[in-house]
């Protein structure tokens, strides 16, 4: 594939490549000159690649440059392409690429914001991450910028929404609204009922915590932080990070360490489709599927918190391998527990299953047809309802799945029900792998030290399949025991882009659950740590009085 | 006309009526939400929890966001007009002191303007959502009403006469026939819509319009509101079984009432297992539902006045 590639690009572009090279098994690196960086998107994505996103790094120190990455993937081959350029920091353009590829805007408008690097010919170029009153001319991802800077804020300034189209009534959807669980802004323009069109402006909960691990933390911490990327897909991130450093350092970590981050993550995923199963039903006005799956999901909490000493934050996840091992009590715990969870979501999705009511509500509600899904470059169960066939477990194995056999349901509905069947058979699907990780689990370590140091300026390229589509983890090593530059792509920053599409023409009382389909985690997207409160102190009232006051049937759900 | 009733009885109905529902409006609330919560495993509020909200909501402090008087006037016009369409009302078979002032076409009346109190204070209200709400509000109220309407007008044709106690309490004497059976399925399907809730409570609909038209109310005008509703909830209810379950005419006043009550209580547990079970439907599928069973219900009247 490189070779193909190589010639192809010479062939075009001449002398605007610069190298292209292959650090490993999986990732080819392409070095072009800045005029030839869009012609050598197109050449990629024309070979047939996968648009995954955008990484912008600050290399004023060493040659006076701000660099930009497109990165790529080949389903087909396991590979991943990274095309890189740079731009003087005094002349910081660089040709956008959204026009091709439309999902790349976003990723523009960040580098845009936070690094200063211009892109001629953006369709949109507002701005995206940052506050409306940050002063101009400072990018707070540049090395000179500390990472406590608090600047002045300036005076009367107001994010510009787009045009409404003639004849609509604004709605202002957010920042705190019911059927969002975090802030962010959507204008959604309707006509009566009927949504004409939608403005969003989110990142509202933008806390920096890229710039955080790029300054202040070392390695060995920056799992725990990604883990508090997102209150849901937490061992995902830490999964991503590790192995994107793990790459980068030429570490091979033990098998058996591989097979417990397996079973984290596929638990991640059992407890995650439930957690969105009832938040769909939530989000329709059905109450009772969100009490009944959430139900379910408890045991997976309590599971955990016995498995890891925390419900959902678990912690387990390091560089170099896991924390805690498996013992053959837990893992037979693990079997029941799932076995449980296995007959009743089976209930539950019976139930689902022929509620015609149900199906009134999500069947031909946010349809988008395959090509659009192509071309926006969705992903996660999102992609796979509209009949595209993806999945990182699969098409770049990871961890421990290149031994796991599992199905990858793709249906072709193109609307929010088959979104709902492709979760819940997932969740099936991930019973699965965990029986599988257990009855394969090899003996041995579960951690192996870093004996070195970790050269610097390696990139590595990671994707772990979140429940919601694939988390994209970037990382450049740097000195003084840190990465220089780590940029996170959850799955919600890519899909949450397609959003305006599937609303167009819908009815209002849609937007909920349209909304809701992709499981929308702004805080991935933003990149922030979600925080739960504690209620109250923990000696007034115990678990058992909880319990007792909130559940019904307390005997029959506890072992 | 059915019988003057004896002015000092009657007068003791009317309060007895009103005392009878203001007290047991927010109990069955309470048993609906109860409802609910056991078929969503939960253990549910306190049956009381509806007299707490309503008493909580008092002590709160009413915000009155856009300062014109009709936003101020709407909640008290809806709790008037329930409470006028109560007082009418007679329950367990007796008219009270203002029934004979009073027949069916002014009950439906009365039952209109407290909605058209809600569209009032929604208007006034210059939210977006309320708006929203309201307009969903007005188009359930359109197709809903006409139903309500049908039903009663059974009891008319059946009874020839529009005095309420006749209306209400001649049917099921009158031999209601098959149009009758079909004018019960009617309003039991009508149900959820007339009490506004799943799967017809488009117009508050919490996860897209945070409550719809009450969205700018807070503190005592909204408790009246909330209040107006469980009464609405609670008179809806009554009235199917009021219509077509004959009185158990025992010669006791209050045994009749008893199981009058006692039957409404079970129409309650219907409501909370019909909103347990369904999620709610976009307004164009209510539409429709409710265009079905307006022409159904038309088809039960045509029969009743060729049969």
């Amino acid at each position: 594939m490189r070779k193909e590639l190589e010639a192809k690009l010479i062939a075009r572009l001449r002398d605007d490549v610069v190298c292209v090279e292959k650090t490993d098994e999986r990732t080819i690196y392409i070095d072009v000159k800045r005029a030839g960086f869009r012609e050598a998107t197109q050449i990629i994505t024309a070979a047939g690649a996968r648009y995954l996103c955008s990484i912008g790094y600050d290399n004023i120190n060493r040659d006076g440059t701000l660099a930009m990455v497109h990165t790529f993937a080949l389903d087909d081959s396991d590979q991943f392409v990274c095309c890189r350029a740079s731009a003087p920091v005094d002349d910081p353009v660089l040709e956008s690429i959204t026009p091709d590829l439309p999902s790349a805007g976003w990723s523009e408008r960040e580098v845009t914001d936070l690094l200063g690097l211009r892109f001629a010919g953006h369709p949109k170029p507002k701005k995206l991450v940052l506050a409306d009153d940050w002063p101009e001319g400072i990018y707070p991802l540049r090395k000179d910028v500390p990472h406590d800077f608090v600047p002045q804020g300036a005076e009367d300034v107001a994010y510009q929404l787009d045009e409404a189209p003639p004849g609509t009534k604004i709605v202002p959807v957010g920042p705190f609204h019911p059927s969002l669980h975090e802030p962010e802004h959507f204008a959604v323009y309707v006509d009566g009922e009927t949504i004409k069109g939608c403005d969003y402006r989110g990142f509202m909960t933008h806390r920096g915590i890229e710039k955080l691990c790029q300054t202040q933390v070392s390695y060995n911490e920056v799992p725990f932080i990604a883990e508090r990327i997102c209150g849901i897909c937490g061992s995902v991130h830490a999964t991503a990070f590790s192995q994107a450093v793990e790459s980068a350092a030429g570490l091979v970590i033990p098998r058996r360490a591989e097979f417990i981050r397996t079973m984290m993550l596929e638990i991640e995923r059992i407890h995650s489709n439930l957690l969105w199963l009832g938040v769909a039903g939530h989000l329709i006005g059905f109450d009772t599927v969100f009490m009944q799956a959430w139900r379910v999901r408890e045991q997976i909490m309590w599971l955990c918190e016995r498995l890891t000493g925390n419900r959902k934050t678990y912690g387990m996840i390091l560089v170099g391998g896991v924390r805690r091992d498996i013992t053959p009590d837990i893992a037979q715990d693990i079997l029941d527990v799932v076995k449980k969870i296995e007959d009743e979501l089976m209930v539950i999705y019976r139930a689902i299953e022929k509620d015609t009511s149900i199906h009134k509500r999500t069947k031909g509600v946010g349809t988008i047809t395959k090509q659009q899904a192509i071309d926006w470059n969705l992903i996660g169960p999102v992609a796979r309802a509209r009949g595209v066939d993806i999945d990182a477990r699969r098409d770049h194995p990871y961890a421990a799945y290149d031994e796991m056999k599992f199905e990858v349901p793709v249906l072709d509905g193109c609307d929010v029900w088959s979104t709902l069947v492709v979760r819940v058979v997932e969740t099936f699907e991930a019973i699965k792998i965990i029986r599988q990780c257990l009855d394969k689990m090899p003996g041995g370590e579960i951690f192996v030290e870093m004996k070195d140091k970790i050269p610097a300026q390696r990139h590595a390229i990671t994707v772990v399949e979140a429940p919601r589509g694939e988390s994209v983890h970037y990382v450049i090593t740097g000195e003084d025991n840190r990465p220089e530059r780590w940029r996170v792509r959850a799955p919600t920053f890519t899909n949450l882009q397609a959003v305006p599409l599937m609303l167009l023409d819908e009815q209002f009382g849609d937007f909920p659950i349209i909304m809701g389909s992709i499981d929308p985690c702004f805080s991935c997207t933003d990149r922030v740590a979600v925080v739960d409160l504690q209620t109250g102190k923990s000696s007034s009232i115990t678990k058992a009085e909880l319990d007792a006051m909130s559940r019904k049937h307390l005997g029959s759900m506890q072992k | 006309m059915s019988q003057q009733p004896d002015i000092l009885i009657g007068s003791i109905q009317v309060i007895g009526n009103l005392v009878l529902f203001l007290a047991l409006a927010p109990f069955f609330d309470g048993v609906v939400r109860r409802v609910m919560a056991r078929v969503q495993s939960r253990q549910g509020p306190p049956l009381a929890q509806s007299y707490y909200d309503v008493l909580k909501l008092l002590g709160k402090e009413n915000i009155d966001s856009s300062g014109i008087l009709p936003f101020r006037l709407a909640p008290l016009i809806a709790f008037a007009s329930i409470l006028c369409v109560i007082a009418i009302l007679p329950v367990a078979g007796h008219a009270t002191a203002l029934t004979p002032y009073a027949d069916a076409i002014s009950l439906i009346y009365l039952l209109t303007l407290g909605g058209v109190a809600v569209l009032l204070g929604a208007f006034a209200s210059k939210n977006i959502y309320a708006l929203i709400g309201a307009s969903r509000e007005m188009t359930t109220m359109i197709m809903v009403e006409p139903i309500l309407f049908m039903v009663l007008l059974l009891g008319v044709l059946k009874t020839g006469s529009l005095d309420l106690t006749a209306v209400i309490y001649g049917t099921p004497l009158a031999q209601f026939g098959w149009p009758g059976a079909v004018m019960i399925v009617v309003s039991l399907f009508g149900l959820q819509a007339f009490v506004a809730r799943q799967p017809f409570d488009m117009a508050e609909a919490e996860q897209e319009l945070l409550g719809g038209p009450f969205i700018e109310y807070s503190g005592p005008n909204y408790a009246l509101f909330k209040y107006y509703m469980m009464l609405k909830q609670m008179f809806y209810a009554y009235l199917p079984i009021a219509m077509f379950v004959p009185l158990v005419s025992s010669g006791f006043f209050l045994l009749d009432l008893l199981v009058q009550i006692l039957l409404t209580g079970l129409v309650f547990l219907l409501i909370g297992l019909l909103s347990a079970t369904h999620p709610r439907y976009r307004i164009d599928q209510a539409i429709k539902y409710f265009a079905a069973l307006f022409v159904i219900a038309l088809a039960a009247i045509s029969a009743a006045v060729i049969f």
